[in-house]
């Protein structure tokens, strides 16, 4: 129990710095949140239905490039990130997309998306082939709205936060790319962190940690309501 | 509607590929040897070393043993508390752990500007020891407790049981992980950017900088290294993953069975 606790309290410690200082709550750009908040649901979405497509695809299929396959989208994870950064830099430079929401956004697909495939499948491989086999033969709609939504519900959260976690720990890949021209909130804090106004910057790191606290209760929420009228509707 | 997106899937997985194949192209022009002989990328690179090493050793051991204690005495609270430092970014963690170590407000361990990259270190095994520990939860919870077992009954010493039991089993993932903290953790720039110093700094911040600043803007150094980093990585990766290419599949194999 003594052990427990004492861990409990390493893994805590660090937040405890959070009390330290009043923050104080400013943000001169409200179009940073905005851009914000845009990356994080396009790209949940698309991360989303990404993953568990392919996935699910990795799962099933018995196509002979499987092997080939899984080892392509798990590749890039062991690729150092600046690395794919500097090389998208000359794409995307190449196809005019520097400084555009599209390259931004693009670029941020191209490092999140193995980590939700990764999650993804190893989700699926925990809930099992056999329980998957059986929602089979359900009619798709059927098998998608009673059995793989309320299944999968947990591991899309997970997704879409650790998607909002990458994206808001971006800031050399958004700077970069966006060349400036795409604020987003942790472009524009990095820079109060440099600086000596510590109230600022730990009202920063206060919206740096709300954001996917938020996330999460809403998705929680959201969650909780549609497995809640599903079962209504079997009922 | 599968196909179309397990291909757009692909096509968005080879783009770090194709990044791979421009930063070839970019780097043509370098001047190797004096790259190779520059002191200021020679000393990031041995910095970068030290601190990849430790954090990643660390967060390997630290995550191993908590899934390992976690799965044996059943501890699910701490499993899901353990998980959190995951959800903070990683600007925000190092902020709070230099906020928690400086001297102005915090405990007052560690000065501004020290050079052993200890608040780097610190910050990087925070947030990727949950991430270890996840990697290995998983494997520990399906892993057969009966060659442990069988290990104590031969009398075999705590670490030849671990070494016999469980190593075997553990082998996929720790090298997944490692590899993966290893080629993050390396050629980074937001952490040690905030809390690294002016010389020597880490391999990813030097080359992010040359590359952003206007004074380097026709250098093809940046390129040349961040090719040559890749490069290290994925001889690294190969190697470890042929060298126990053997080892794995006997796992594999008798799993399935």
């Amino acid at each position: 129990m003594i052990r427990q606790g004492l861990l409990i309290c390493l893994t805590f410690i660090p937040f405890i710095s959070l009390f330290f200082v009043v923050p104080t709550f400013e943000i001169e750009n409200n179009m940073a949140i905005v851009h914000t908040i845009g990356l994080i649901v396009i790209l949940s979405g698309i991360n989303v239905w990404l993953s568990m497509m392919c996935a699910w695809w990795l799962l099933w299929t018995d196509s002979r490039w499987k092997h080939v396959i899984e080892w392509l989208v798990f590749l890039p994870l062991f690729i150092p990130m600046l690395a794919t950064l500097f090389g998208l830099y000359l794409i995307l430079a190449e196809a005019g997309l520097i400084g555009t929401y599209v390259g931004v956004t693009l670029a941020l697909l191209v490092v999140t998306i193995p980590y939700s495939i990764r999650l993804a499948y190893n989700g699926m491989a925990v809930i099992g082939r056999p329980l998957l086999e059986q929602a089979r033969i359900l009619p798709s709609r059927r098998r998608v709205m009673y059995v793989l939504y309320p299944l999968f519900s947990r591991l899309m959260r997970t997704i879409a936060l650790f998607t909002t976690v990458i994206l808001l720990s971006q800031f050399a890949l958004i700077q970069l790319i966006g060349a400036g021209l795409i604020p987003t909130v942790t472009t524009e804090l990095y820079q109060s962190y440099a600086g000596n106004n510590r109230g600022l910057a730990l009202s920063n790191t206060w919206m740096l940690i709300l954001f996917p606290v938020l996330l999460y209760f809403l998705l929680s929420g959201w969650d909780r309501y549609m497995v809640r009228m599903l079962k209504g509707r079997l009922q | 509607m599968l196909r179309s997106s397990v291909v757009v899937t692909i096509m968005v997985s080879l783009l770090p590929l194709t990044a791979l194949v421009f930063l070839a192209i970019e780097s043509t022009g370098t001047d190797w040897g004096s790259l190779l002989t520059d002191e200021t990328w020679r000393d990031s690179f041995v910095t970068t070393l030290y601190v990849v090493s430790v954090s990643t050793g660390l967060s390997l051991v630290i995550g191993t043993w908590l899934a390992r204690t976690v799965v044996q005495k059943g501890w699910r609270f701490l499993s899901s508390v353990l998980r959190l430092p995951m959800f903070v970014p990683h600007i925000a963690a190092a902020y709070l752990i230099w906020l928690l170590f400086s001297g102005t407000n915090g405990i007052g361990w560690i000065e501004a500007n020290e050079r052993n990259y200890v608040t780097v270190i610190l910050t990087y095994i925070w947030k990727e020891t949950p991430f270890v520990f996840l990697m290995m939860l998983g494997t520990y919870e399906q892993l057969n407790r009966g060659y442990v077992e069988m290990a104590k009954t031969l009398q075999l010493s705590p670490v030849d049981q671990f070494k016999h039991g469980e190593l075997p089993f553990l082998m996929k993932p720790l090298l997944d992980s490692a590899w993966i903290l290893i080629a993050f953790i390396s050629f980074a720039y937001e952490v040690p950017a905030l809390l690294g110093v002016t010389y020597p700094k880490l391999i990813g911040v030097l080359a992010y900088e040359r590359l952003s600043t206007g004074l380097y803007l026709e250098a093809t150094e940046p390129y040349a290294v961040a090719l040559v980093w890749t490069c290290l990585v994925g001889i690294g990766v190969f190697l470890s993953y042929v060298l126990t290419a053997s080892i794995r599949r006997r796992i594999e194999r008798g799993v399935r069975r």
